[in-house]
């Protein structure tokens, strides 16, 4: 019985610590960039507010600018675009995915022949793994090469 | 009712057992036995039909540690996985678990007498595995080997006349697949003060320590991909295999007073490595504990940019003035490329060539990592990148390595 009680306080520390607030329909963040999602993850992992970060950034469209690097994208289907300029050294690990079609890559590849470009994108952040445990990562859908 | 809170308490997703190379990450660092260190890869040198892989667990082992001498943890799952389509997935693994056992209660010795067999009635304490292989497309799990012993831990020269003759009693062979566990010296080296601010000055900080090791040879076209070990030259995605190793311990512990802890759940990773001091000096603080929980066909979403724009050359400039070339702009695609050989997908796995003809001599980081090869010094002078060579100042392991199975050298004694 004792050890019922433990478990049931420690499932509701568990719940309390990520519990979503009631869902407002999150606003629109069609300006928001790689660095503001960089500060928001800081601030998540300060205070704990993953859930409400992945709410208010997740099904996104969004509309930024990257450095696309063949060797990491050179498919359509396994597509990475490096979200930040070379910091000496990198401050995040993470690299955007882009889910891109047949023609969008045939227009990436156009837009970008050399091994290195810059490249402004729009699409919906479909993904955001953003939590205490595992690692951030991100992928965006509809993804149209601008 | 207890079940249900259980089973409510894993649903909820939130308690996670977190943790892995040589203490490479804080919550890895609390969790020694299943901490793992380095592995290893490389053709046979006794039979080039053969791949070698050395998984390495529970690092810088005192000698003398007793009386509750090392062993593998029995509440844990260790695992070898190997890609052979290149797709950084697992194709086949290889799992080995534990069970301990204690002949007498009453003593708190290891051994109650001289040892001079692995069966001997005077080893108090011993440890036995199974070993099963996987198959990840089909889900197909065959145990390959069941209640082998682990040899034991070498107490000194009070208990065994001949410590390696017991030891080498524990190597098992079943249809062409070796397998050892147990107690070797650790085989890594370097000079462990380069964490003092990059104070490397050629000190052997690992030699006359101990390490716990898996290590297993398969025929190679028993791990290739269809079955069948690709032809002499060819260069595709599939003349490669992709080696690396983990360790899972049970998603919920309870602790009991009066008795032994009770564990719960689904497996969760606490600890991965495929090339060394990937995590040690990639990957930083903020990222460490989450590298070993994730899977290294992700690596490049959740960990590309600090590959291709790593921190030690800048910090070889700021504390020893290395002259490192700065990271170009284009990033450090190089290293990139020697993670993707043959168009495989980049991910920290350690790439070996298994086509007909290659023998141990080729077996050479980052084409596999033979025991003996100088990985510090190598991943220094490519992160440097200036064309000098950067180096630990420590460029071999104390005890000669052997040229057969299990190939790492015997443990050090605990009374030498």
């Amino acid at each position: 019985m004792r050890t019922a009680a433990v478990l049931l306080v420690a499932l509701a520390a568990c719940r309390s610590h990520e519990a979503a607030p009631p869902a407002p329909k999150p606003a629109p963040l069609a300006h928001a960039t790689q660095q503001d999602l960089a500060r928001e993850l800081a601030t998540a992992d300060r205070q704990g507010t993953w859930a409400q970060l992945r709410q208010r950034w997740q099904g996104q469209a969004l509309r930024w600018t990257v450095t696309r690097y063949r060797t990491l994208c050179g498919a359509a289907d396994s597509c990475f675009v490096a979200a930040f300029p070379i910091e000496r050294p990198a401050k995040h690990g993470w690299m955007p995915k882009l889910d891109l079609s047949q023609a969008e890559m045939a227009k990436l590849d156009a837009k970008c022949p050399s091994a290195m470009c810059e490249i402004t994108f729009e699409g919906t952040l479909a993904e955001l793994a953003a939590s205490p445990e595992q690692p951030t990562s991100l992928r965006f859908a509809n993804v149209h090469i601008l | 009712m207890k079940k249900m809170l259980v089973a409510g308490l894993m649903l909820t997703g939130s308690l996670v057992a977190n943790a892995s190379s040589h203490r490479e990450a804080p919550m890895i660092a609390e969790d020694q036995y299943v901490d793992n260190t380095d592995v290893y890869t490389f053709i046979s040198p006794s039979d080039p039909n053969k791949l070698v892989i050395v998984a390495d667990y529970v690092p810088l082992l005192l000698p003398s540690s007793g009386p509750n001498y090392y062993k593998f943890s029995d509440n844990a799952r260790y695992e070898v996985y190997i890609d052979n389509n290149g797709d950084a997935k697992p194709d086949i693994t290889y799992r080995w678990t534990f069970q301990s056992q204690t002949k007498n209660g009453a003593t708190f010795l290891y051994n109650t007498g001289a040892v001079d067999s692995i069966t001997s009635p005077n080893l108090n304490v011993t440890q036995t595995y199974r070993l099963e292989k996987i198959d990840e497309h089909s889900g197909a799990r065959g145990v390959i080997m069941d209640g082998v012993p682990v040899a034991p831990w070498n107490v000194g020269k009070r208990t065994f006349a001949n410590y390696e003759q017991v030891a080498l009693q524990a190597v098992k062979s079943v249809n062409g697949t070796s397998a050892f566990a147990g107690p070797r010296d650790e085989p890594f080296f370097v000079d462990l003060h380069v964490f003092d601010l990059l104070g490397v000055g050629g000190s052997h900080t690992t030699d006359g320590l101990n390490i716990m090791s898996l290590v297993l040879e398969v025929p190679i076209n028993e791990i290739a991909s269809g079955g069948v070990r690709p032809a002499s030259g060819m260069t595709g995605k599939t003349s490669v295999v992709g080696v690396w190793a983990s360790a899972s311990r049970p998603q919920l512990r309870v602790l009991r007073k009066g008795r032994d802890a009770d564990d719960y759940g689904r497996y969760i990773q606490v600890s991965r490595l495929g090339w060394p001091l990937v995590n040690e000096v990639i990957i930083p603080l903020q990222d460490k504990d989450k590298y070993n929980r994730s899977q290294p066909k992700d690596d490049v979403g959740n960990f590309g940019a600090y590959i291709l724009d790593p921190e030690v050359p800048k910090l070889l400039n700021a504390v020893l003035g290395a002259n490192c070339a700065p990271t170009p702009a284009g990033g450090r695609t190089d290293i990139v490329g020697l993670l993707a050989p043959n168009g495989t997908t980049p991910a920290d796995m350690l790439r070996i060539n298994i086509t007909m003809g290659q023998t141990a001599d080729q077996s050479h980081f980052p084409n596999g990592r033979a025991l003996a090869d100088d990985v510090t010094d190598t991943l220094l002078t490519v992160a440097c990148n200036n064309g000098s060579h950067i180096g630990d100042g420590v460029d071999g392991n104390d005890l000669p390595f052997s040229q057969t199975f299990p190939y790492l050298a015997s443990p050090h004694s605990g009374n030498p």
